[in-house]
């Protein structure tokens, strides 16, 4: 597999906590990773039909003349080789181009703010801007290093969630972790669930890595989420529906995230299935 | 809910998917109104600026106003909008070269405040280019929100820029020619329609909004022949001046990089020391354009010294009032600047021939500016249109045209780029439309990767590699590391003949001792033209692509050019 994880580095303890996750990720899904030490505290990254402008928080400049040696230190404990990342192109003298062509990012809950805001709840602007624009999936990660041991996919019917699941199944091969698929049936059946299965023709990969498939008829989605394993990488789609539908009835990923605190691998609406 | 998914993907309504053209035209009176709007805007606030300001000029510590105005800008730009400084026209042609004209929207307004607070405190700077880079903003962000591809994005940000222009100047067409010439570098029917409609767009706004107004009025001048001769010592003239702007901004810009401050102390620097030329020669201070309109009336009295003094002081002044971080655009200077040349000109001609009657000196105002803004931008039909639209005067059409072609020749032979274009082709990232350059750019290594070579291993047999080769269509095989799967080098056939033909070392030789190791390689996030050189000069039609010291597929010439040829359809093809 020659998927490519993006990372940008934090000199911190916060960042280093965030490497490790990348570094995991990367090599249970063996995928190479991509490092970028910033020098300027904002760049911007060009989606086919965006332009997301990242404002770094000034921790990620933090003792320059140090951010390559203990990058490299957390690469040679988890044994990984990575490149860094240097960009070539600038659309100002202080505003690098990073490049989009990437299978995965990785992203702590916001990397425009200061650190003291992280934390449930609270997915920063730009995120959520890269989640929407982005055609991969976005890693959001815990606060602090935490090893997943299975794959759970919440999976709602929808396209993107759909999406998502396939994302799940191309972890779990790569991984070769157990997957779990979770669902909060709302006004449908068991069956029709299953009929989207069908329809999706993925009957054939829900029997070959699917370990469970939790269907919960009854219980807030909050309450049901308590069955989620704390060691879980936690799939899910994210801003499928319209803006309106989401001021109205909210996100179920913005309620996912602001209640556990499992490392999350999102799809947005752009994400396009690549391999 | 179907109504809310068709308001999300207003593109989808089946009026504009009737036809695309109609879709664009559509949205070019938008973007058009909404350009000109802005630039209205920009003018009115800077009208206010200077009336509130203008009471204390007179005082002796006027001069930190500039610097004041500068830093604030500074400030802005750098902490509230998280922009850089600059005038932001090389930003839109950058955009439109490399990234199908994506924009961010916060610089659809970014600009316009920035230039307020530096001109309107007394910095030698112009609001054209900050309007050019709001108005492509607007219509980048407009065509996202329609869900328009690229090439139609592309046009929609020319007209944002021409509506721009159109409307700062009240001059539809000098807006129309400076978008297709100087921003999209692209003269199709396809661009030319929805922009025009842009342009007119723009200027109706601003004629609604500010009164059908030109900027410089209208004079009558009496060009005789030996005035159409002496226009070439003018453009000699005004393509030196160009040339020493150009040069005295990068410097000024290169020295202020250096500087270890912060941007808004080096603006308020480069402001300060502006505030101190203005309190000598008040005309440095600001857009000019009052000053303009003296000379082109014939009522500028000052001398020949005073106004070549004038001429080089206001080109210092720009230069450290944007080199040093200040914001704005170089039009305006340039028409204050090309006017103080000509009227230069003009005195020192009738020092030298003093019997000889030479037509008005604003004559020769008015054909400086056009020198000036031919030369700077080299873009002679921007020049010309701009100053026969600002001035309403035709008659000088001849020597324009003479000025305007010979100061862009004459600065083109100096500086080989324009000041706008000068930094991205040093960069190689100004990629024209249809050029080699700009197809290439839209493709990628991974778009092109061929994946099916059959990978061998550094320890198989001869014998096992030649069943291998019974199955493969290739000649190319990667060999990589039994253990760690990294590449090793390749074996090609040509290079191992003569042992497919000695069945005695079938079981004898493994094809880690055969294989060549000195390869070149590609890597994933390599530039094609870069990759295309490596291939010339190492005489190869195909190169293995590395990630992560893995093989991971071929890149070959023939690919590319089936690549290539269908990009470029995509490129050319119209709408």
């Amino acid at each position: 597999m020659d998927a490519q994880l993006f990372h940008i580095f934090r000199n911190t303890p916060l960042g280093r906590e965030t490497l490790l996750q990348s570094i995991y990720f990367c090599k249970k899904v063996g995928s190479s990773l991509i490092i970028y030490i910033p020098e300027f505290t904002k760049f911007l990254m060009y989606f086919e039909k965006d332009v997301v402008q990242i404002d770094l928080d000034d921790s990620y400049l933090t003792s320059p003349d140090t951010a390559l040696k203990h990058a490299k230190e957390l690469l040679d404990q988890g044994k990984i080789k990575a490149r860094f990342l240097d960009p070539k192109n600038y659309t100002a003298s202080t505003l690098p181009d990073i490049s989009t062509n990437f299978d995965f990012m990785c992203c702590p809950r916001s990397i425009s703010d200061l650190s003291s805001k992280i934390g449930l709840g609270y997915i920063g602007p730009r995120v959520r801007r890269i989640v929407n624009s982005a055609r991969f999936p976005v890693l959001i990660t815990s606060p602090v290093f935490k090893k997943w041991r299975s794959i759970a996919v919440f999976f709602g019917g929808s396209a993107n969630a759909i999406n998502a699941l396939k994302l799940g199944f191309r972890i779990s091969r790569a991984s070769e972790m157990p997957l779990s698929v979770f669902t909060h049936m709302e006004n449908a059946s068991r069956e029709s669930y299953k009929e989207i299965i069908k329809n999706e023709n993925l009957e054939e990969e829900m029997d070959r890595y699917v370990t469970k498939w939790h269907m919960f008829e009854r219980g807030m989605f909050e309450e049901n989420i308590y069955d989620v394993p704390h060691d879980a990488l936690v799939v899910m789609g994210a801003y499928g529906h319209s803006l309106i539908r989401n001021i109205f009835f909210g996100s179920k990923m913005e309620k996912i995230q602001s209640t556990i605190t499992n490392n999350l691998l999102i799809a947005g609406p752009n994400y396009a299935l690549t391999r | 809910m179907r109504i809310l998914r068709l308001w999300r993907h207003p593109a989808s309504w089946t009026i504009f998917r009737l036809d695309d053209r109609l879709l664009l035209i559509l949205i070019a009176v938008i973007v058009g109104t909404c350009s000109g709007l802005a630039a209205v805007a920009l003018n009115r606030s800077l009208i206010a600026m200077f009336e509130w300001l203008h009471h204390f000029r007179h005082y002796w510590w006027s001069f930190i106003m500039p610097a004041i105005g500068a830093a604030l800008s500074a400030l802005f730009l750098d902490k509230i909008v998280k922009e850089g400084a600059g005038h932001g026209v090389p930003e839109v042609v950058y955009s439109v070269s490399r990234y199908g004209g994506l924009m961010r929207f916060r610089s659809s307004f970014s600009r316009l405040i920035s230039s307020c607070l530096t001109i309107g405190s007394g910095g030698s700077a112009g609001p054209e280019a900050p309007v050019v880079m709001s108005g492509a903003a607007i219509g980048s962000n407009i065509a996202k929100f329609f869900s328009l591809n690229d090439r139609q994005r592309i046009t929609l940000v020319g007209c944002g820029a021409a509506g721009a222009i159109s409307s700062i100047f009240n001059a539809p067409i000098a807006g129309m020619v400076f978008s297709i010439e100087v921003i999209l570098g692209e003269w199709k029917a396809v661009n030319i329609v929805p922009i025009a409609i842009a342009s007119v767009a723009g200027t109706e706004i601003s004629r609604i909004l500010q009164g059908n107004q030109i900027a410089f009025s209208h004079r009558l001048f009496h060009i005789e022949h030996l005035d159409i001769v002496a226009c070439i010592g003018l453009a000699i003239i005004t393509a030196a001046a160009s040339v020493l702007l150009t040069r005295f901004l990068r410097s000024m810009y290169g020295v202020s990089k250096k500087a270890p401050f912060p941007i808004w102390i080096r603006a308020a620097a480069g402001g300060c020391a502006v505030g101190i030329i203005g309190l000598f020669l008040p005309i440095v201070l600001g857009e000019g354009y009052h000053s303009i309109r003296t000379m082109i009336e014939g009522a500028f009295t000052q001398g020949l010294c005073f106004v070549a003094v004038a001429a080089f002081a206001k080109i210092l002044a720009t230069s450290l009032t944007l080199g040093w971080g200040g914001s704005g655009g170089i039009f305006a200077p340039c028409l204050v600047i090309g006017s103080l040349a000509g009227l230069t000109y003009h005195r020192g001609l009738i020092l030298l021939w003093p019997s000889v009657s030479w037509v008005n000196e604003g004559c020769f105002a008015l054909l400086g500016m056009a020198g000036l803004i031919s030369g700077m931008l080299q873009a002679p039909l921007t020049g010309i249109f701009l100053i026969i639209e600002i001035t309403g005067s035709y008659e000088v059409i001849l020597p324009l045209i003479i000025v305007s072609v010979i100061s862009t020749t004459l600065c083109h032979y100096l500086e080989p780029a324009s000041f706008y274009l000068k930094e991205l082709v040093e960069k190689g990232q100004l990629l024209r439309p249809g050029t080699d350059a700009r197809v290439l750019s839209d493709l990628n290594v991974q778009e092109l990767l061929e994946k099916d070579c059959i990978i061998v291993k550094q320890n198989m047999l001869l014998r096992d590699f030649i069943n291998i080769i019974k199955k493969s269509h290739r000649n190319y095989f990667p060999v990589e590391d039994e253990k760690t799967g990294n590449f090793l080098g390749m074996i090609h056939l040509d290079d191992i003949r003569s042992y497919l033909f000695n069945p005695l070392m079938y079981d004898a030789v493994v094809l880690g001792q055969i294989m060549d190791t000195d390869v070149k390689v590609v890597y994933l996030d390599d530039d094609l033209p870069e990759v295309l050189r490596k291939m010339d000069a190492n005489q190869l039609f195909s190169m293995p692509v590395i990630a992560n010291r893995k093989f991971i597929g071929m890149i070959s010439k023939a690919t590319l050019l089936d690549k290539y040829r269908k990009e470029l359809m995509v490129q050319t093809v119209l709408l």
